[in-house]
């Protein structure tokens, strides 16, 4: 079977100890494993000490308040999924948890791990032995400081890119931003919030803009009196277990049947989500046939996927204009 | 009741061993250890040509828990699982080949420490041009294969009969075009593995998740210059194969070496990411098609031109080669043929027999062909093929002698199930069925090595408990064949398949068997079975006629009972006619054994590859859903009418069906052993993630139609399941979208891109 | 165990229970539970079939839930609840094994332990009848390279009416 580093892991029960395992240099989370596992049986990654979250609860459940639905890191996505307050509050967000993987894999994953998840790449997500084979790249060279690569300084993306553009892949970012949901972010020396929006960056070898030692606690999604539309959209290949090859979230708020705020971001694309500029063209006018076309050819032309996962990129961007056609004129048909 | 009705035969059977191997009693290859036990690792090449210049181990040797490590030249012969084609070694000697082929290996005490070790080993490479493209290694200068004889040519067939070229010229209609056949692979879940032991005696014994113990057997004894007495080689029960596991791979070689080097058992679980470059999957093959109609749609001539890309090895290739043409002549007359087929090396993960071995490729030409044709013509697609369907009992253009054929049978069931004539012209746009048949093997006329002795022999033993035991060298490799032999054996015994136990596979304890592959198990290793019971129920009948002071003729053996026909009232308990039986004839052992007939086939070099001794037939109609936007095609659901002479056991003949429709869709839609230029010889995505085999939300509905038109050659007049029904899945699809949606895709797979693509070509061109 | 293993660093006790049985086991850090239950402890019915996630083969229930063995880490289930294709003892699994042999449902039979495990979870959730379309959801992070699903689909189908059937006919007299 695929070999793990003898790396130690850590079991802490309170979200004090986690956070002062995690102050140790080269610590890194363990939350549902279903990303970093996989990526360190194939050598992505030496972390110095896993600090694993599973024990501690803290870090679990949904919770409403007034300013809106309260996400614990550790939660998992089936329990996202099939949450009724997230159902309720924040469907977009449920669809994407429900289309995370396999049953299996949301009954470990957490939302804290989706969040944080490491960025996809087909030059990348490979065996040890495949990078060796090929000579490495920017990103895989900066995950394995000991292995000596040819190419370390080159991208097989971007021939020539001096930066890392490997592919946010997680499925509940995109919906998070257009929800304008905070994160809620800790460490040993105390807690702040950003907008989700501002977790990432735009560098694919390491997307988050978390310090060393920081966790994320949960995420917060502000809730609306009005009425909402919103929708999740995944292409993927296969009906299960894939990743995204493109996503898009879709958030209208109305009033009197015209657009007060509307968000459209798109995920799979570099290392962070994009918005896509939509409120000029899209506030005041109601949501229908027209708006869904123009849309998605401002879809079309702001967003460039890239050869950066296992499918044509001319396609996954041909994907998007249609699914975000598609979702905005379902979504003007429930209205 | 009369002694002609059939019993068991026929029925639903709950499966030999089912119940271990779903409750995880069962022990796979991998579920076995030994005391004192070492894990080896290999070590593969990271070019994908290149000359291997030297090999230190020295570092890997001085690490902790490492035992040996062996390279190349500690296995010098080389080998292959056809004779005359030996162009493997069991490690790269002179030269890598492929990425991932194998360099070296390391037995350490564990897993973990074997592959630390590997990082231990230094190997010096001189890194060669490699080629991808079969045509362009065709036209190199550059060798890739060391034992290659025509620079990497690996084989070429040409054979023609009839007049082609003046069959052609005569037509009304010629379909001309191109088709490409991707690569795919097997994708058996169980991960190949093998486990190696001697004895203090000298006795090798390799337990090994191979679909073909004896040719493993064999190779052992010739790479290890070892007796192949002093070998014992045993399959466990096997997580899949499909193909994919029918030769012998490095991983057997080095475990055995290494414990005959060592003294320990040695143990080596290929990871995913190898079992991707151990491969011997379908070819992917490039074909030019002429087929030739009269103004009727009566078929006058197919002209087929091949190259098939065979990667870095021979595996089965010369097989292939000859089957990608010789395999084509029925269902339909063709009137005249002539096929050019011409197998290339390549530095790829070498390919092999994949489920419906060379003859899918073609298949999804010919089938595709026919429909273009039924379209240029006015003709309903299904009364096309029944047309030139040739009937039972008659020669193949190439001479092969077919026997019972039901493919009009076929035809028939699957346009009824499918509700063809009355749905298909009012399905809209975008909404399709489509319809191909097919012909298989049932097992091939003659054995890998040539030799004058049975292709299967069974043999059986009774009790005084009341039970028999099998004896068979067969491979169940999830099939079900223990089954089938219990079956046949019970309905000749009087024993229900509880009270028989079926030993295969096991090369000490069983007859020869040459493994499951080609279809071959049924039929073959059936017939030797059938032989054996029969034998033995003759001993019983007569035991039971002279206490009962009648003919063994009225005595019948049915349900754990001796029953005489000619007065039901009299019987007795089988165990009892078993002691009779044993007080008679002594211990009660029969053989039985199986030959093919030599006169089915014609008599021109290479006119054997591709006989069998019956052929079944298979026809497909799918329904697709295709949404012409984004080019994805919703399989809803495939009609699978299968011929397989007589069925034995019917849930195993559905679950074939229903495995092989499965397995053609996902090639069409889904699936690509992608190695090519584009990530330098590097497999794109050597993972179950990457590599996207359907799921429960990706498989279409199925429906499996046994048709049965029992043949001579056959046991009660069975032939083969396992392989057939998936040839014409793959063009019935293709035949579907096409209906759906007016455009043709004739390069596999058809993705989304490809159709949206080529919709709008269709559309630029004022079509749709 | 009978092969020589070195003490691995951050070697410990791990308690937890395996189908119903309280185990007290070492486990080293960095061991996964697929390793744990295969190599460490002999229950060899969960299976590997890519050890990343990717095929469903390693399918067990921690509390109650499907998940993967080789994405956990055998530390990861101090104190909590593991159950492994071994345990067949509850009647939906009774059900299910009667159900799978009855339909052929298992061919090589290497994926079913998992597939049994998520279709277990998926009946003891539902207590009911369930669909065709529930069943295949279900068991859609399994991948089964032999059956084209068919057989296995119309199995779970079958073991849940049975199920149904089974109560109704001990709630019958009470009524
Ligand atoms: C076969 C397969 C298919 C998959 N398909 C999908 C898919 O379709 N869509 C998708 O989105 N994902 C997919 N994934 C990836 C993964 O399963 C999910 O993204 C999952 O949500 C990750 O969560 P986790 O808890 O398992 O993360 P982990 O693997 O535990 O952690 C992921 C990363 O986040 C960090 N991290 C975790 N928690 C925190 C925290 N609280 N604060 C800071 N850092 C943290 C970890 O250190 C690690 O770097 C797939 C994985 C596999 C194996
Ligand atoms: S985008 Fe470029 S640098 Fe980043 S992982 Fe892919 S190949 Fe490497
Ligand atoms: S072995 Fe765990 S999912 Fe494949
Ligand atoms: S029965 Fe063989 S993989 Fe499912």
């Amino acid at each position: 079977m695929l070999p793990l580093l003898r790396t130690p892991v850590a079991t802490p029960h309170t979200l004090e100890e986690a956070l002062s395992l995690l102050a140790e240099p080269g610590a890194r989370i363990l939350a549902g494993g279903t990303d970093i596992l996989p990526n360190l049986k194939r050598g992505l990654g030496s972390p110095s000490t896993l600090v694993s979250l599973h024990a501690v609860d803290a870090l679990r459940g949904v919770s409403v308040g007034d300013a809106g639905l309260s996400i614990g890191a550790g939660t998992t996505l089936t329990q996202v999924a099939t949450s009724g307050d997230v159902k309720r509050m924040a469907p977009s967000l449920a669809e994407a948890a429900e289309s995370v993987a396999s049953p299996q894999i949301r009954n470990m994953a957490t939302l804290g791990g989706n969040v944080c998840l490491d960025t996809r790449c087909r030059w990348v997500n490979q065996s040890d032995f495949w990078r060796g084979a090929l000579g490495g790249c920017l990103k895989s060279a900066g995950m394995n400081p000991e292995a000596s690569f040819a190419q370390a300084g080159v991208c097989h993306v971007v021939p020539g890119g001096k930066r890392c553009v490997a592919a946010i892949s997680a499925d509940t970012v995109p919906v998070l931003i257009a929800l304008d949901a905070t994160a809620r972010v800790a460490s040993a020396s105390g807690t702040h919030r950003l907008p989700l929006a501002e977790l990432y960056v735009n560098d694919g070898v390491q997307n988050l803009a978390l310090e060393p030692g920081e966790m994320l606690l949960g995420v917060d999604v502000p809730t609306h009196a009005g009425a909402r539309r919103e929708r999740y959209v995944k292409w993927r290949v296969r009906g299960s277990i894939d990743f995204p090859l493109v996503s898009a979230a879709l958030r209208f708020d109305l009033d009197a049947g015209a657009l007060t705020q509307a968000r459209l971001v798109v995920g799979v694309l570099g290392a962070r989500p994009k918005q896509v500029a939509v409120q000029k063209v899209a506030l005041g006018r109601p949501l229908d046939q027209a708006l869904a076309t123009e849309l998605a050819e401002l879809a079309h032309r702001q967003c460039k996927p890239l050869e950066n996962v296992p499918y044509e990129a001319g396609h996954r961007r041909h994907m998007l204009r249609v699914l975000v056609r598609r979702a905005i004129e379902a979504l003007a048909d429930e209205a | 009741m009369t002694s002609s009705d059939k019993w068991q035969l026929g029925g639903r059977h709950r499966k030999l061993g089912a119940m271990e191997r779903m409750r995880g009693v069962a022990r796979y290859t991998d579920d076995l250890r030994l005391p004192r036990m070492l894990h080896a690792k290999i070590l593969r090449s990271p070019h994908a040509h290149a000359r291997i210049l030297s090999i230190d181990a020295s570092r890997a040797l001085g690490m902790p828990g490492v035992i040996a490590v062996i390279t190349g030249s500690d296995m010098p012969t080389p080998y292959g699982v056809i004779p005359w084609t030996t162009d493997e070694n069991a490690l790269a000697i002179e030269k890598a080949l492929y990425v991932g082929d194998g360099v070296a290996c390391v037995a350490a005490e564990s897993e973990e420490l074997a592959l630390r070790a590997l990082k231990g080993i230094e190997v010096e490479y001189e890194v060669l041009p490699a080629y991808f493209d079969p045509e362009e290694a065709l036209a190199a200068e550059e060798t890739i294969n060391p034992y290659a004889r025509k620079g990497n040519l690996s084989k070429k067939v040409e054979l023609e009969f009839g007049d082609v070229d003046a069959a052609l010229h005569g037509a009304a209609l010629v379909i001309e075009a191109d088709y490409e056949f991707h690569g795919t692979t097997h994708g058996a879940i169980e991960p190949h593995c093998a486990l190696a032991k001697v004895d203090a005696d000298g006795l090798l014994t390799v337990w090994s998740a191979t679909q073909v113990p004896h040719y493993l057997h064999r190779e052992l004894a010739k790479v290890l210059e070892t007796p192949a007495r002093q070998i014992r080689v045993i399959q466990p029960p096997l997580g899949g194969a499909f193909g994919g596991k029918s030769e012998p791979f490095d991983l057997e070689f080095c475990v055995a070496k290494l414990s005959q080097i060592t003294g320990r058992p040695v143990k080596l679980l290929y990871t995913r990411e190898e079992v991707f470059y151990a491969h011997r999957g379908r070819h992917p093959m490039k074909m030019h098609y002429r087929v030739g109609f009269d103004a009727s749609g009566k078929l006058l001539a197919v002209d087929a031109k091949t190259v098939l890309d065979g990667g870095a090895y021979s595996s089965f290739g010369l097989v292939t080669t000859y089957y990608s043409g010789q395999l084509l002549c029925a269902p339909y007359e063709l009137g005249a043929y002539r096929f050019d087929s011409r197998r290339a090396y390549t530095n790829k993960p070498a390919c092999g027999p994949k489920r419906g071995h060379g003859s899918v490729q073609p298949r999804f030409a010919m089938e595709v062909s026919l429909d273009k044709a039924a379209v240029e013509l006015g003709i309903d697609p299904i009364d096309l093929r029944r047309k030139n369907a040739m009937g039972e009992d008659c020669l193949t253009v190439n001479e092969l002698r077919v026997g019972s054929n039901g493919f009009l049978d076929c035809l028939a069931a699957v346009e009824e199930a499918s509700g063809w004539k009355q749905r298909r012209a009012k399905l809209g746009f975008g909404h399709g069925l489509g319809v191909a048949g097919s012909t298989y093997i049932s097992g091939t006329n003659y054995c890998i090595y040539p030799n004058d002795m049975p292709q299967a022999a069974v043999q059986i033993t009774l009790d005084r408990s009341g039970r028999a035991r099998i004896f068979s060298g067969a491979s169940d490799i999830g099939q079900g064949s223990d089954t089938m032999l219990a079956v046949i054996a019970g309905e000749e015994l009087g024993l229900p398949t509880e009270d028989i136990r079926v030993l295969s596979a096991d090369t000490d304890l069983c007859p020869v068997d040459l493994g499951a592959y080609s279809s071959r198990i049924t039929l073959m290793v059936g017939n030797a079975c059938l032989e054996a019971a029969r034998k033995l129920r003759k001993k019983v009948t007569q035991s039971v006629a002279k206490r009962w002071e009648c003919s063994p003729k009225q005595v019948n053996l049915v349900a754990r009972e001796a029953i005489d026909m000619h007065d039901p009232e009299r019987r007795a308990p089988l165990v009892e006619a078993f002691q009779w039986a044993e007080a008679d004839h002594g211990l009660l052992g029969e053989v039985g054994s199986y030959d093919t007939p030599k006169d089915r086939h014609g008599s021109y070099r290479g006119g054997a590859i591709g006989a069998s001794p019956a052929y079944s037939f298979t026809a497909h109609v799918a329904e697709v859903k295709v949404d012409a936007e984004t080019g994805e095609v919703g399989l809803v659901k495939i009609w699978c009418a299968h011929d397989c002479g007589t069925a034995i056991s019917r849930g195993l003949v559905e679950g074939q069906i229903e495995g092989s429709c499965y397995m053609g869709a996902a090639e069409v839609v889904l699936e690509s052993h992608g190695v090519n230029s584009e990530m330098g010889g590097l497999h794109h995505g050597p993972s179950l993630l990457d590599y996207r085999m359907p799921t429960t939300l990706d498989t279409p509905e199925i429906e499996a139609l046994i048709v049965e038109a029992p043949d001579a050659r056959g046991p009660h007049g069975a032939k083969e399941a396992g392989e057939g029904p998936l040839h014409s899945t793959i063009p019935a699809i293709v035949n579907a979208i096409y209906d759906a949606v007016g455009v043709r895709v004739d390069d596999l797979p058809v993705t989304p891109a490809k159709l949206v693509r080529a919709l709008a070509a269709q559309a630029e061109k004022g079509g749709v | 165990m009978n092969e020589p293993r070195e003490t691995p660093p951050g070697a410990r006790l791990l308690s937890f229970r395996l189908n119903g049985e309280d185990l007290s086991v070492a486990t080293a850090d960095h061991q996964t539970l697929l390793e744990l239950l295969r190599y460490g402890l002999d229950r060899v019915g969960t299976k590997q079939g890519c050890d990343s996630g990717e095929c469903g083969a390693c399918t067990v229930l921690l509390d109650g839930r499907p998940v993967l063995a080789c994405l956990t880490l055998a530390v990861q289930v101090e104190g909590r609840d593991v159950r492994t294709v071994e345990a067949l003892a509850e009647r939906e699994a009774a059900a299910l094994l009667d159900a799978f042999d009855r339909h052929d449902a298992a061919q090589c039979g290497f994926c079913t332990p998992g597939v049994l495990m998520s279709a277990e979870a998926l009946l003891m959730d539902k207590r009911r009848v369930v669909s065709q379309g529930e069943a295949r959801a279900a068991l859609s992070g399994n991948l089964c390279r032999c059956t084209g699903y068919t057989k296995i689909l119309d199995a779970v189908v079958d073991a849940s009416e049975k199920l149904v059937e089974a109560a109704d006919r001990t709630r019958e007299p009470a009524s």
